[in-house]
């Protein structure tokens, strides 16, 4: 049995959502919202957060299991303080961001969805992030603020290297991002 | 209603003139409930809870506002399914957005938030419904905090909840944040995913309008299309039909991206062309090259070449207009949509990508095929194995190992998986692959044709030759 707990502002939350839903469907239906917040509070959703998650809701874990796998944003593995993520999608990919990628994963020395040794950057390479416009794109998301992602835009190498350099530094280059 | 009347005959950029959803577009104050009512926010909404649902409805049909996600269905009509007896009746808003190409609903969430909102309550009166969701792409991190707080303002005002504006009716949103899933972006597998478990599609029919949400009936609209709505009641459906072209009513929020001078979101008349849309609104192509090919509407659609761009970007001239080449599936075989239609494309989810003369489309090719295998939900066979098995020969093909062959291997695959599957991921896979090879056979051809693996063929045949 696992010693986390999920903290008081996920039970607020789920106070709070619990009538939004019909009363037979409402367990099953906070699974997402709450494995999201759990996330938040733990950096991953490994097993522990899982049999946390199914045991507060009271529905089978491997229902929560299932779902969590399901989705790519429920992290299995445990991120950097940030994570750095790349479109490669069309409207990215011809305007260069394999060039942008392929820089990134020279420079962290690690592959897609690889982690630094100091534990500072997850690089990932993402589908479409819906800024299609001023590809290549990318989105740093920080451990601490899961809600303050910044978006940083019309990437090139030496735009990439500006923001390599930061985040080494432990700085998100707000400045450079929209 | 003559001042809502595009500047048509201008000779400037008339076209620009009338805006419905962008209007607010890179207003930062039109986020708050303040500035957005003191523009006329909130007035057809307003008027709506003391409408008769019906009347309401009316106007909808009369509109004929098409669906903006993707399958450009008439709105009124969906509605219509909703059987008239049902007790509970459930509005979902569709902001997944994530067809590769396509980035309008990000805008209108960011920028104007509070027209959605006061789309949903009007279409929640006509509807009847109670609660309402909108299921918001979990990568969204911007906009959700943006949505929420205007949600909240709208919520203080008493415009949600109980007794909207004081009337009898009582209505609530919830936002419903995704989780990393492109499937979830199709209604059926959003209602799954919307019930706390997988993103799994489910066959139709039943509809979701019949057959919905934890097995109620429930209309699944586009955030655009959904935005749309205060117009229509402000200034009536047919003022709204007569912005459109035939029978698709109002104006499109397109997305542009790729190799033009200013890539962006442009709210346009449905006559615009793909020429113009590139040359007049977008400013031409970068470095003034060339134009080799551009997809309509999101990848999911068959992309044109430059001698198809001077179709209007509507729903029914791109399906049908003949200046469009009919996708094949071998050179003179004609794909089958089913009953002998055959397919041109489509103007899907408005998401316009354009690539110059120096794009490799092989490679393009290659990528929304990866796409699309990454996110196959592998629940039938076809799609599953099928996505993965193009992926490898396309990129074989991409990579200089192609073999003579691959290019009608690819096309039998593809031919495999469309029209086979649950959910129309599978023909989203297909319908592009084919159109590739319709209209870019020979770029495909070439790589084969110098692949290391001819070179070698050839070489073990001369060395066997005497
Ligand atoms: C694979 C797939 C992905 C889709 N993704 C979206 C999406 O991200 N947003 C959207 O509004 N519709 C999407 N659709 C279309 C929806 O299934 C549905 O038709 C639409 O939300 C209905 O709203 P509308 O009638 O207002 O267009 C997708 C469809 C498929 C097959
Ligand atoms: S077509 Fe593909 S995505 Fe759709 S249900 Fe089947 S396997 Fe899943
Ligand atoms: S393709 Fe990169 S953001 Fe859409």
């Amino acid at each position: 049995m696992t010693t986390k707990q999920l903290s008081p502002e996920i039970e607020a939350r789920i106070q709070e959502l619990w009538p939004r839903f019909p009363p037979q469907n409402v367990a099953k239906a906070l699974c997402i919202p709450v494995l999201y917040l759990a996330q938040q509070q733990f950096g991953m959703v490994d097993d522990d957060v899982v049999d946390l998650v199914a045991e507060r809701l009271g529905l089978p874990p491997a229902h929560v299991k299932g779902t969590a796998t399901f989705y790519t944003m429920f992290n299995k593995k445990p991120v950097g303080r940030f994570h750095l993520q790349v479109c490669t999608n069309i409207g990215c990919q011809i305007t260069g961001a394999y060039e942008v990628f392929d820089r990134c994963r020279q420079r962290l020395g690690v592959g897609n969805h690889g982690t630094t040794e100091d534990g500072n950057i997850t690089l990932s390479e993402v589908e479409c992030l819906a800024a299609c416009g001023y590809g290549p794109v990318a989105q740093i998301a920080e451990r601490a603020k899961p809600d303050i992602p910044l978006y940083f835009e019309n990437l090139d190498i030496e735009r990439i290297d500006q923001i390599l350099d930061a985040l080494a530094d432990g700085d998100v280059p707000t400045q450079l991002g929209s | 209603m003559a001042m809502f009347r595009p500047n048509w005959g201008a000779d400037t950029v008339g076209w620009f003139d009338l805006k419905i959803i962008s209007r607010h577009f890179d207003v930062p104050e039109a986020k708050d409930i303040e500035y957005f009512e003191k523009h006329g926010g909130y007035a057809s909404a307003r008027k709506a809870v003391k409408m008769d649902p019906a009347s309401i409805h009316a106007e909808v049909k009369a509109s004929n506002l098409r669906g903006r996600g993707g399958a450009g269905f008439p709105t009124g009509v969906k509605w219509g399914f909703v059987p008239k007896d049902a007790e509970t009746v459930y509005l979902v808003v569709n902001a997944d957005e994530s067809e590769p190409g396509t980035f309008k609903d990000r805008h209108i969430l960011f920028w104007n938030p509070h027209m959605l909102i006061e789309g949903m309550i009007i279409a929640a009166r006509s509807l009847g419904v109670q609660n309402a969701y909108i299921y918001i792409r979990g990568e969204m991190q911007r906009e959700y905090p943006v949505l929420q707080r205007a949600l909240d303002q709208a919520y203080a005002k008493g415009y949600l909840g109980k007794r909207c504006f004081g009337g009898d009716m009582d209505f609530d949103i919830t936002i419903y944040r995704g989780a990393g899933a492109y499937i979830c972006g199709e209604e059926t597998a959003l209602l799954s995913s919307l019930e706390g478990g997988r993103g799994w599609p489910r066959l139709k029919p039943p509809f979701p309008a019949v057959k919905g949400l934890w097995g109620q009936p429930t209309i699944v609209n586009n955030v655009e299309t959904i935005a749309n709505l205060p117009w229509i009641l402000e200034n009536g459906g047919q003022a709204f039909a007569d912005l459109g072209v035939g029978r698709s009513g109002g104006l499109r929020i397109v997305s542009v991206c790729g190799h033009v001078n200013k890539p962006g979101v442009y709210e346009l008349p449905l006559s615009v062309t793909g020429r113009e849309l590139i040359e007049d609104v977008c400013g031409g192509m970068r470095g003034g090259r060339k134009v080799k090919a551009v997809i309509p509407g999101g990848v999911s659609m068959p992309l044109l070449d430059e001698s198809e761009l001077d179709v209007p970007f509507e729903f029914d001239a791109l399906q049908q207009d003949e200046r469009i080449a009919e996708v094949e599936v071998q050179p003179g075989i004609k794909f089958d949509l089913g009953g002998g239609r055959t397919l041109r494309t489509m103007a899907g989810s408005g998401g316009v990508v354009v690539m110059d003369e120096d794009t490799d489309l092989v490679s393009a090719c290659w990528r929304i095929l990866h796409f699309f295998a990454d996110e196959s939900c592998g629940q039938c066979t076809p799609c599953r194995e099928g996505t993965g098995w193009l992926v490898r020969v396309v990129k074989r093909i991409d990579a200089g190992e192609g073999r003579p062959g691959d290019v009608e291997l690819v096309a039998s695959i593809a031919d495999g998986i469309a029209g086979n599957t649950i959910c129309a991921l599978g023909d989203a896979a297909a319908w592009p692959t084919l159109a590739f090879l319709t209209k870019f056979r020979d770029e495909f051809q070439a790589k084969i044709r110098s692949s290391t693996f001819v070179a070698q063929q050839r070489a073990a045949a001369e060395q066997g030759a005497p």
